[in-house]
């Protein structure tokens, strides 16, 4: 089935799905897993006295992991992929916008662009919560990895005091697999 | 990759042109694969080397949350603690493929009242896979 343009320029400046509340607090634990992960050594984010040093109150959070709060966790990554397996989505307008580009072939997504705004430091504590937009929907492209469209989407990531901490715009593409589309014809 | 001897106190003297320490990275899929974890994301194209090439891809691939922390390390390596990102804008390019090394230099783009611009470059056998562009300042500003 074609997807038209007109219908998915019609996403643009919904509310891509209700405020997603982190599941737990901006965490010691957590942290450290992600700076190990990425080899960084930097001792504000693990030493509350080296962060003390620089003229924080303590420790902070690596400002490229604010995204990692929000994410779903494996139980409802399960649930969500097993619901797409069966073409259920559930009626948020960007599940929609999915469903409607999974049910023409496009299934596979990279993420291309990041901009991040960090306006606060994050710390121990801390409790996120994101707030989507669908900001745009361009399509089709043509790309390396087959024919797609492209996401953006506008994050705004507020603190427990509902005070804006970070803002960003996150586009992927969804893209028909050229691989699986030689496969298949 | 190398642990850094000590980072600087304060951020390094610099003007614009002042080319940053370059930073090699070998990318097993293990490495690939902490950094998805490290930010729960399940996608299988971070960690199944056979969904990954279903897909059309020859093997797993970095997440682009990782190749943003990759940039943060990067940055606070040279700039020190006391430094904060206050900006980062990145644009991927070819993918950073497990078995594959990249190589990050960068370079100060714009030094404006404390506010320090770098332009940032990530690239692997297959090209360039990062473009960023990322402001810092002292943190007691």
């Amino acid at each position: 089935m074609p997807v038209q343009l007109e219908e998915l320029r019609e996403f643009i400046g919904l509310e891509a799905e209700p405020p997603r509340v982190a599941r737990y607090q901006v965490n010691e634990a957590m942290i450290r897993n992600w700076v190990e992960a990425h080899d960084d050594h930097n001792p504000v984010y693990v030493d509350a006295e080296a962060a003390r040093a620089t003229g924080r109150d303590g420790v902070v959070m690596p400002p490229a992991m604010v995204s990692t709060w929000v994410m779903n966790g494996y139980r409802r990554w399960r649930a969500v992929q097993a619901a797409r397996a069966t073409g259920q989505a559930e009626d948020f307008a960007y599940s929609r916008l999915l469903k409607i580009l999974d049910d023409a072939g496009f299934t596979s997504v990279v993420a291309t662009n990041v901009d991040q705004r960090y306006l606060h430091e994050l710390r121990p504590g801390d409790h996120v919560t994101c707030h989507f937009t669908i900001a745009d929907v361009f399509g089709p492209k043509t790309t390396g990895l087959g024919e797609g469209w492209f996401i953006t989407l506008h994050k705004r990531y507020v603190d427990q005091d509902d005070r804006t901490v970070v803002e960003e715009d996150f586009r992927i593409l969804r893209f028909r697999p050229a691989a699986a589309s030689t496969q298949e014809s | 990759m190398s642990i850094p001897e000590r980072l600087p106190d304060r951020l390094p003297d610099h003007s614009v042109g002042t080319v940053l320490p370059e930073l090699v990275v070998e990318m097993d899929r293990t490495l690939i694969v902490a950094g998805a974890i490290a930010s729960q994301d399940f996608e299988d194209v971070h960690h199944d080397p056979g969904a990954a090439q279903a897909r059309g891809t020859r093997d797993v691939f970095m997440s682009i949350n990782t190749t943003n922390g990759w940039i943060d390390k990067y940055l606070t390596d040279w700039a020190g603690p006391s430094a904060r990102l206050t900006s980062v804008s990145l644009r991927l390019g070819v993918p950073n493929f497990a078995g594959d090394v990249m190589t990050m230099t960068g370079e100060v783009t714009a030094v404006d009242d404390g506010v320090t611009t770098v332009k940032v470059t990530g690239s692997n056998s297959l090209g360039v896979h990062v473009t960023a562009t990322a402001t810092l300042q002292e943190v007691s500003r």
